[in-house]
């Protein structure tokens, strides 16, 4: 009986669907993060009476056919790439992008990852790191009497060191774009991977037209809204039941021809 | 066998299909842009063999058939989901158009991404045909909005406007999966209402599904029962008659 596997589907893509909202509510306090959304599509149909065959040799055609589909598929769990809320921190390392783009880091593998997560650390070398220790492209050594850090919103890293009044320019962050940034592959510890879908980056100074600014002293919050994925949970979870009342219905029937005789 | 059977018979079969077609809306259920269908079935009639010399001639049997697939087009829910380049059709009858890989193919499915070469596609990667040839976003393109009636726009100016199409005969639309319906003579839409950053919902009501489901299975069974009890009268038929008075 088809209605059995037809609500199998269903019963599957739904629980894809609460993965990712269940994923989404445990990042909900991930500097940072940006949400999933699961996206379905239906099926192929199957034709049990085709549109447009003749119904008889005088021309008439079948106006409406009889078409069964099969059921429901995860078609892609896309990221929505909207700005998360900016909160003060208060913490002179942390940095938020208002806008777009990313932040370049070089994993330990030589490769750049991309992160909007700007709560950076200095290292016991003096450089500017993420918390994993991963350092900031392009690279910012801090001398060691440093006073006094301001980042600007055009990224310019500017200390004071030792006694001296006198303001240094240490360096200047560059934030990094892609033409289709949902297309980025996240590789978990708040890191992005350039992918083919996403395309090359583009790397600029914030503040340049189409990139987005910094600010000191805060970080994004994930852009998860709970309300809505609590929602979201609900109505996944109706729709699980009712898939699985489907399978029980389709066994009723299935048991009822089997006690025919 | 005898007529009652091959008449069960008969409504069994399209009530197991109607089944199928129900667990595929309730599996569409969260499915964007997804229209529900209902399975329309049509009185067959079957003549028999015509004896008039009697009072009553015999009838004509009713059998029952699947006729057709009808597919709802109510509006489904919109709703919002960040995603600038989503877009949803606020109205009943009008489909974006995408190239499929054997021509173009109609969607109400609005869950649409930027592919590497900056191309506006469905989920499954198909090129969203604008008015203008595909839609497509160079690296400055900010502040992707969309505009009511159809037009993309991003701080470096236009970037596309959607092909919104409809269809006089909306009941000849052939679902295709993937979101898809192939149909024949597309009427451009002059005045579309394109809702940016927004998906339309599916249109499936679980609770009519659930229903419709509870009187599928109940009229089966019932059914099932009614073919037990004439296998049965049968079978008394045979032995009694079948008994040989000694």
């Amino acid at each position: 009986m088809r209605a059995l596997y037809i609500a199998s589907t269903g019963m599957l893509a739904q629980e894809r669907n609460v993965e990712v909202t269940s994923n989404n509510i445990a990042n909900m306090r991930t500097t940072g993060f940006k949400k999933f959304r699961a996206e379905f599509q239906d099926l192929l149909y199957q034709d049990l009476r085709r549109t447009g065959s003749s119904t008889s040799a005088t021309g008439t055609t079948v106006p409406v056919g009889i078409q069964i589909g099969s059921g429901v598929r995860v078609a892609a769990t896309s990221r929505i790439m909207s700005q998360g809320s900016v909160e003060n921190t208060g913490k002179e390392l942390d940095v938020a992008i208002r806008g777009q783009g990313f932040f370049q880091i070089t994993m330990p593998d030589g490769r750049v990852g991309y992160t909007r997560d700007g709560s950076f650390e200095i290292d016991n070398n003096g450089r500017l790191v993420t918390v994993d220790g991963y350092e900031v492209q392009p690279g910012i050594t801090f001398p060691n009497d440093t006073r006094d850090i301001t980042i600007n919103n055009e990224g310019e890293v500017q200390v004071t060191t030792g006694n001296s009044t006198a303001v240094q320019t240490l360096g200047q962050l560059t934030l990094a774009r892609f033409v289709n940034k949902a297309g980025l592959d996240a590789m978990g510890d708040n890191l992005y991977l350039e992918t083919g879908a996403s395309g090359a980056p583009q790397v600029s100074t914030p503040g340049t037209a189409g990139y987005g600014t910094l600010l000191q002293k805060h970080l994004e919050m994930a852009n998860v809204n709970s309300v809505a994925e609590i929602s979201d949970l609900i109505a996944a979870q109706r729709a699980y039941e009712m898939n699985s009342r489907v399978i029980k219905a389709a066994d009723e029937m299935l048991s009822a021809t089997s006690n025919l005789r | 066998m005898e007529n009652s059977q091959l008449i069960g018979l008969s409504r069994q079969m399209v009530l197991r299909r109607k089944m199928d077609v129900i667990a595929n809306n309730l599996a569409n259920i969260n499915t964007a842009g997804y229209k529900a269908d209902n399975l329309m079935f049509k009185e067959h009639l079957m003549p028999v063999a015509r004896m008039n010399e009697f009072q009553s001639s015999d009838r004509k049997l009713s059998y029952v058939e699947d006729d057709r697939i009808a597919h709802k087009f109510a509006p489904g829910a919109v709703v919002d989901t960040g995603n600038p380049v989503n877009a949803a059709l606020n109205d009943e009858k009008s489909f974006f158009v995408v190239q499929g890989p054997g021509g173009e193919r109609y969607t109400r499915n609005g869950e649409f991404d930027i592919n590497s070469q900056g191309q506006l596609v469905t989920s499954d990667g198909l090129p969203v045909v604008g008015q203008d040839g595909p839609i497509l976003f160079t690296t400055e393109d900010t502040n992707i909005s969309i505009s009511r009636d159809g037009l993309i726009t991003s701080d470096r100016g236009e970037v596309g406007r959607f092909q919104v199409v409809t269809f006089n005969d909306m009941q000849s639309l052939k679902k295709e999966g993937y979101s898809l319906f192939a149909g024949e003579n597309p009427v451009p839409v002059d005045a579309p209402v394109v809702l940016g950053g927004r998906v339309e919902r599916s249109n499936v009501q679980g609770v009519v599904e659930i229903s419709r489901m509870i009187q599928v299975t109940r009229s089966y069974t019932s059914l099932a029962k009614a073919l037990s009890q004439v296998s049965e009268l049968r079978s008394n038929a045979i032995d009694t008659l079948g008994k040989l008075q000694a």
